[in-house]
């Protein structure tokens, strides 16, 4: 979610969310397609999501933790094929060229996502024709990232009171797969009311969506 | 209040449910409720409260009852079948305990219109529906909202207005005020006081069973072991003991202040 101290009425915010989301888009199609011996052409791409990002008035704070966590699993990711072709030196082009293009994408889905409100994008996404299965999965992910979220912390202060912070590294690790097992099986057992609930509203197993409200917005 | 104590809104006839561990979660349960009656259920943890109502519109068990004959649960005398399953629950708005298993949709807006949607309306009669259910519930501007940013209160009236929306004749609670504080609790009472069909509420709260409704079913080890008007039962202090219960505050109250 974008952090709370930014400015949320910026000029991006105000595109049309089929804009936001066609930019973004096309921004990730040129920066995959774009061959690596044009790399300035892939820089440029870089400094318009830049000055995209500084528009829609992302704070630094906000994108530094956001890479904090993207980088360290692309370099690791990319220092995979040239570690293990030492010989070859195309490897190494082939590094720099997906740091490049997996940063420029990341950097405008950040954007996408900063300017875009998740129900706006799904809307978006039902206008465009697609699927809406797929719809439904992603509204569901959104609603219960939160519920699982809260679930969790509930889970870790249970743990931490009771822990009183002892325990070698090994038996942490222990408790933290324990956490996850348990968290699992509450979400499945949430899924199961979930279910049951939707039942009592209906449901036959087709998904409907409300769509745009077509009444003026007062 | 449209009444209508001679028509029957709901039967139980010789309703049994096990677990499929075996324990006995309903045994040999039957009673009836009149069209516009407010029914409490009462009972300690575990008295099968929930699997009850889960019954009423055919969450439990699995939908596998298709004749009538074999059907324990009647809505408006149509036995609760197979193929009823749909009728059944547009007659029936469910309002389960944790808001969240019922607020699925990414708005408080859509979370309402799943179910007139559901119902197969136009778009137009739909955003009717939505708009005068969050009235009703007193949340109109929310339609935009995530739900995640709600209270508990908050959620739970949502959960209402989107069971609201599909104009339900009957209301199966359950435990609609765990969790809530006293205001919404209050704001809560007040919503379902206006609400003129059936409701069946399970729960805990027996100051708020003994004001919102007339009668009271005490539910325990899957039986029903009193049955009768709420004042009645609910001041009996050795009954309500006896089954891990108390007799309400205001109850106790009402002689020391007369």
């Amino acid at each position: 979610m974008p952090p709370s101290s930014t400015i949320q009425n910026s000029f991006c915010h105000r595109i049309p969310s089929n804009w936001k989301l066609g930019l973004t888009l096309t921004v990730i199609v040129l920066a995959s397609l774009i061959p690596l011996e044009h790399w300035p052409a892939i820089g440029i791409l870089m400094v318009i999501v830049s000055i995209a990002l500084c528009f829609a008035n992302v704070t630094v704070g906000y994108l530094i933790r956001r890479l904090a966590l993207f980088l360290p699993m692309l370099l690791v990711f990319g220092l995979s094929l040239p570690l293990s072709q030492l010989d070859n030196s195309a490897a190494w082009a082939w590094t720099v060229a997906l740091w490049l293009r997996c940063t420029v994408s990341f950097l405008a889905g950040l954007w996408m996502i900063h300017v875009l409100p998740f129900p706006e994008l799904l809307a978006t996404l039902l206008r465009w024709r697609c699927p809406t299965l797929l719809v439904a999965m992603l509204s569901f992910m959104y609603r219960y990232i939160f519920i699982l979220w809260d679930e969790l912390a509930r889970l870790r202060h249970a743990r931490d009171a009771r822990d009183f912070g002892g325990g070698s590294l090994a038996m942490r690790w222990m408790g933290n797969a324990q956490l996850i097992g348990l968290l699992l099986l509450r979400a499945m057992e949430r899924a199961e009311r979930t279910h049951h609930a939707m039942l009592a509203r209906g449901w036959d197993g087709s998904v409907k969506f409300l769509g745009d409200d077509p009444r003026p917005a007062q | 209040m449209t009444m209508n104590p001679t028509s029957t809104a709901l039967e139980l006839r010789h309703l049994t449910f096990r677990y499929p561990n075996g324990r006995i979660a309903l045994d040999d349960v039957s009673f009836c409720i009149a069209a516009g009656e407010r029914v409490a259920v009462v009972g300690p943890s575990g008295a099968g409260k929930s699997t009850l109502l889960m019954h009423l519109n055919g969450l439990l068990p699995a939908p596998s009852v298709v004749f009538d004959e074999d059907a324990r649960v009647f809505v408006q005398s149509l036995g609760v079948t197979k193929s009823r399953l749909r009728e059944i629950r547009r007659q029936i708005g469910f309002l389960f305990q944790d808001p969240d298993d019922q607020l699925f949709c990414p708005t408080v807006r859509e979370d309402v219109a799943f179910g007139p949607l559901n119902l197969g309306l136009t778009q137009a009669e739909v955003l009717n529906r939505v708009d005068r259910s969050l009235i009703a519930v007193g949340l109109p501007e929310h339609g935009p909202r995530n739900p995640a940013q709600l209270s508990t209160g908050e959620r739970k009236r949502v959960c209402l207005a989107g069971v609201l929306a599909c104009e339900p004749k009957m209301l199966v609670l359950d435990e609609p005020t765990s969790n809530l504080d006293p205001r919404a609790r209050r704001h809560l009472l007040q919503i379902l006081k206006e609400f003129s069909g059936t409701q069946i509420i399970a729960t805990h709260d027996l100051d708020f069973a003994y004001d919102l409704c007339q009668r009271v079913l005490v539910l325990d080890a899957g039986k029903v072991q009193a049955d009768g008007p709420a004042g009645q039962l609910m001041s009996n202090a050795d009954l309500m003991d006896r089954h891990g219960l108390e007799v309400p505050w205001r109850l106790i109250q009402r002689p020391m202040t007369s």
